[in-house]
């Protein structure tokens, strides 16, 4: 059937070494990605309760009805999930995602999706080629990092690591030709050592990094997939969907190339190529690279080789302390630093934490030889490639500090003595669940909400784009936003279905607190748990809120999005169809934490978001705070630096957000009407057996 | 009916010594001049003295700047897609195949059939499936009902990889047509239309000419990065910003 899906999903269980497919149409109504994965887990974990290393985990890989075709921005990720390793204090289940061919590739090979279970009793790696899928040794990729393992595997599969040519896959000419290398996931050197560090990395630099996720493919043995696939995803409306993608263009650099967007701030779909060019050093030259079907581009390719395809956090952990010691420069370093982090399969935004961390342990003298925490790393090459390479080198053979680092950050902290008192100051910057601080809950709220009210660190920059980026770096210029802090709130609006509120673009100091900020929230879960999670459509280009290109600069969020699943699927789902689909998914996922223990409780941000002010700079690399406010009855964007999170005031507004959920306000718990109004019944059956149904 | 004639299959001393004209052919100035002489002119291929096997030059090119290419093969998907009505790599007609360790730029290649003014894969076809389209711009393509998998085409292709496939979906040889013939993309292709890759690429990094490009890699790989290009950086001006 023409609709984009392969129609069967790959199980391996590798505890019986056993391969299966399970039918996709029986998960189908869960759109792809994470409601897919979402599902399967729910019915293939049988104890929701059981830590992320244990082999009865269940992992997810999935992709969506638009990986690997042509719709712009979505083809190219890979959703992850399983009950996680790097949060504290409960590994919640979680989910990540990373870019690249590897989606494209299983659909190609005929899979929907991969699930994994059990543990095998030797290391392993799981070969797909087409329709034929292998259990292979893995005892000698072992202790190899991430491109050493993928430079075996790619010989192996195609018994050579080259490309270029035509290679059949099969001893028939019909078996199927490739001129393309196999897409590979895998994890660094013996990551078993460090699980709650480790990620998922493929080609030189997409990881699924949050989460811990390389820990649990290490706690099965299993080392890493490979994918090849020489078929083909069938679209229901072929035409629709490259016409679709035309009709894009006018909204994206393709459609401007000879006139680039100028305007100043942050546009994700209309953006320029290659954000990450300022991370390389001067003299580097580079070219743009994108992942399957992108537009955006985000990443690039370099003259040394160094910092191939990363980008953001895999360059950021380090860029500011290269700077700090190379008179306000980038140098190799930065690059350097980010491919220490891929070969090593070590997530960055843990890397940054401990980076900020270090830093300021050093400034109170405190982490050093002979000091209290006992350090040998060359802390005198802080800022250079050495350090980097040391730091992410200790980890991975857990030496030094790296020996504690490896337990993960929180739990090295809580080793050290220092956890209480370093999340009061803030001098450890992990926001809450033991992640990184990555934008700040007290002032940009909704990611901080979307996060405690979630499982990790949602990193999902939607609205961090509009709220926060553009007016803060026009801010910074001195020139106002293309759009008015009025006319964002009208956009916000619009695609904020089905609330539709204006208010939920205030960000004032009452603002944070209201029924508004609920709803901001709660769409923001629903939205990106089905159109960005599930769908896949890649967190650096959708949604669209503002582009300088849209009619009064609107951006396609609303109607770009069942554009293209509507043309692959043939399906007629509207953007407010998908939402509520997103809304069933978040309250499956609500419900596995709440068997994990998830209680109202416990959904409380770390000290310091309620102790210290968001003083730029002292956390992360945030700019001063500039954001649309409501206040005296007149728009405005205004800087809210400095500002402290209320704790009464969270609590007030956790049960703003509680109510609006259909949630039991007293514990954070779903209720059966909840739940059997989304179908869910089976799911509220769960819940009332273990005793934590939420009271009607 | 095909819309050029097979010559008669040479014996082995005169095989070797077409060869070496044909090869003089591909790749000195006579292949471009006589094609650029030919172009529209001729229906059917003929021998010129020394046996080189000529026929109407194409209307039409592709030209690619693999330097601004992101590896991104919407190209690739395109192609499939409005040929085939699937998403294919295997069956695209472009293909771009590259390193991700690479470094820039020899870490892409672009293989993009050149619609070559002297077409091995057109005269190594014994039944004249691979021929020359006259009623689309004289692209080189394939006719699937004559084609009878011998391969021939798909050896004969001078270039790795080849630009002819194997379609072992089908059973056919295929290669690029320029667009002419897109079942599955309503918009009018071949050389007075609009090609699929080139109209979906991301970074504008495909072109159309209908003028011969000079035949050797130059002539295909071109400058399209136009004046904004070192405004973003690629040219190696980084190092001060980081961030986002």
């Amino acid at each position: 059937m023409a609709n984009g899906y392969a129609g069967k999903i790959l199980k391996v269980d590798l505890s019986t070494k056993s391969i299966e497919e399970i039918p996709t149409e029986k998960y189908e109504s869960w759109g792809g990605g994470h409601g897919m994965g979402s599902a399967i887990f729910w019915d293939l974990c049988k104890d929701k309760t059981v830590k992320g290393d244990d082999p009865g985990n269940v992992i997810t890989l999935m992709t969506s009805p638009l990986s690997g075709t042509p719709a712009p921005s979505v083809a190219g990720r890979t959703e992850v999930q399983a009950i996680g390793l790097q949060g504290y204090p409960v590994g919640w289940y979680t989910r990540s995602n990373f870019g690249g061919r590897f989606s494209s590739h299983l659909k190609y090979a005929g899979w929907d999706g991969v699930v994994v279970l059990g543990k095998a009793d030797k290391p392993v790696w799981i070969n797909v080629v087409n329709d034929k899928v292998t259990i292979e040794d893995a005892t000698g990729l072992w202790g190899l990092d991430t491109r050493e393992t993928q430079e075996e595997i790619w010989a192996t599969v195609n018994d050579t690591a080259e490309v270029g040519d035509w290679r059949g896959l099969g001893t028939s000419r019909d078996a199927g030709r490739s001129t393309q290398r196999p897409a590979v996931v895998t994890i660094g050197p013996n990551a078993e050592k460090y699980m709650p560090m480790a990620s998922l990395v493929h080609d030189a630099g997409n990881g699924a990094g949050q989460g811990g996720m390389g820990g649990v493919f290490a706690s099965k043995n299993l080392k890493a997939i490979s994918v090849l696939g020489t078929g083909g995803v069938s679209i229901a409306d072929p035409n629709a969907l490259l016409a679709a993608r035309e009709w894009a263009y006018q909204f994206a650099y393709p459609g401007h190339a000879d006139e680039p967007m100028s305007a100043i701030g942050m546009f994700p779909f209309s953006a320029n190529p290659n954000s990450a060019v300022g991370n390389y050093a001067a003299g580097v030259s580079s070219r743009p690279q994108g992942c399957v079907g992108c537009i955006r581009t985000c990443r690039g390719r370099t003259s040394t080789g160094q910092g191939n395809e990363s980008n953001c956090l895999d360059f950021i952990w380090y860029d500011v302390h290269d700077k700090a010691v190379h008179g306000g420069k980038i140098t190799s370093a930065t690059a350097q630093a980010a491919d220490s982090l891929q070969r090593y399969g070590i997530n960055s935004f843990a890397m940054e934490a401990v980076m900020l961390w270090f830093a300021a342990l050093r400034k109170q003298g405190l982490i050093g030889p002979g000091r209290e925490i006992d350090s040998s790393l060359p802390f005198e090459a802080w800022g250079t490639a050495q350090f980097a390479e040391a730091l992410c080198n200790s980890v991975a053979t857990q030496t030094d500090v790296g020996a504690d680092l490896a337990l993960g950050v929180a739990q090295c902290a809580k080793k050290w003595g220092r956890l209480e008192k370093d999340l009061k100051s803030g001098i450890l910057p992990l926001q809450e669940w033991g992640y990184a601080h990555h934008y700040d809950a007290r002032t940009e709220v909704e990611w901080g909400y979307g996060s405690i009210m979630g499982e990790r660190d949602i990193n999902e920059h939607d609205f961090n784009w509009v709220v926060y980026w553009t007016p803060t770096i026009c801010g910074l210029y001195g020139v106002e936003p293309i759009v008015s802090a009025e006319r964002l709130s009208q956009i916000i609006a619009k695609k904020g279905a089905p609330y539709n509120d204006p208010m939920m673009a205030d960000y004032s100091d009452e603002g944070i607190y209201s029924e508004g900020m609920a709803k901001t929230v709660a769409y923001h879960r629903h939205y990106t748990r089905f159109w960005k999670e599930s769908t896949l459509y890649c967190d650096w280009a959708w949604a669209d809120f503002v582009n300088p290109y849209g009619p009064d600069y609107e951006g396609i969020t609303g109607e770009g999005e069942p554009k293209f699943f509507n043309a692959v699927t043939g399906k007629n789902l509207t953007y407010e169809e998908g939402i509520e689909i997103g809304r069933k998914i978040w309250n499956l996922d609500r419900a596995v934490w709440i068997l994990q223990g998830r209680h109202r409780d416990m959904e409380v941000f770390a000290d310091y978001n309620y102790e210290v002010g968001a003083v730029p700079g002292t956390t992360t690399y945030e700019a001063p705070y500039t954001v649309p406010v409501y206040e005296k009855g007149v728009w405005s964007y205004k800087s809210v630096a400095g500002r402290k999170l209320d704790r009464q005031k969270v609590e007030d507004w956790k049960t703003k957000f509680y109510a609006l959920e259909g949630w039991d306000t007293s514990s954070g718990w779903p209720t059966r009407a909840t739940l059997e109004e989304l179908g869910l019944g089976n799911v509220a059956d769960a819940l009332e057996q273990a005793g934590k149904l939420g009271a009607a | 009916m095909a819309d050029n004639d097979k010559k008669e299959p040479a014996g082995p001393a005169v095989k070797e010594s077409a060869e070496m004209s044909r090869r003089q052919f591909l790749t000195g100035v006579g292949g471009a001049g006589i094609g650029l002489v030919l172009g529209g002119v001729l229906v059917k291929g003929f021998l010129l003295p020394d046996e080189v096997f000529a026929v109407p030059a194409s209307d039409g090119y592709l030209l690619v700047d693999t330097k601004k290419c992101s590896g991104c093969t919407t190209c690739m998907m395109a192609c499939s897609l409005a040929h085939t009505g699937e998403v294919n790599l295997s069956l695209a007609r472009i293909q771009v195949v590259q390193d991700s360790f690479g470094a820039f730029p020899n870490d892409i290649e672009i293989a993009q059939c050149r619609q070559c003014p002297y077409p091995a894969c057109v005269d190594a076809c014994p039944t004249g499936a691979n021929h020359v389209d006259t009623k689309h711009g004289n692209v080189r393509t394939i006719d699937a009902s004559k084609c009878i998998g011998c391969e021939r085409c798909v050896e004969a292709c001078p270039f790795t990889p080849s630009r002819v496939q194997w379609n072992f979906e089908e059973k056919h040889s295929q290669k690029c047509d320029l667009c002419a013939d897109t079942p599955f993309w309503d918009e009018k292709g071949g050389p007075d239309g609009k090609r699929a890759c080139e109209t979906l690429c991301s970074m504008r990094a495909i072109s159309f000419t209908r003028e011969i490009p000079r035949q050797n890699e130059d002539g295909y790989n071109v400058d399209l990065r136009g004046p904004s290009w070192d405004a973003f950086g690629f040219s190696g001006a980084g190092g001060a910003s980081g961030g986002h």
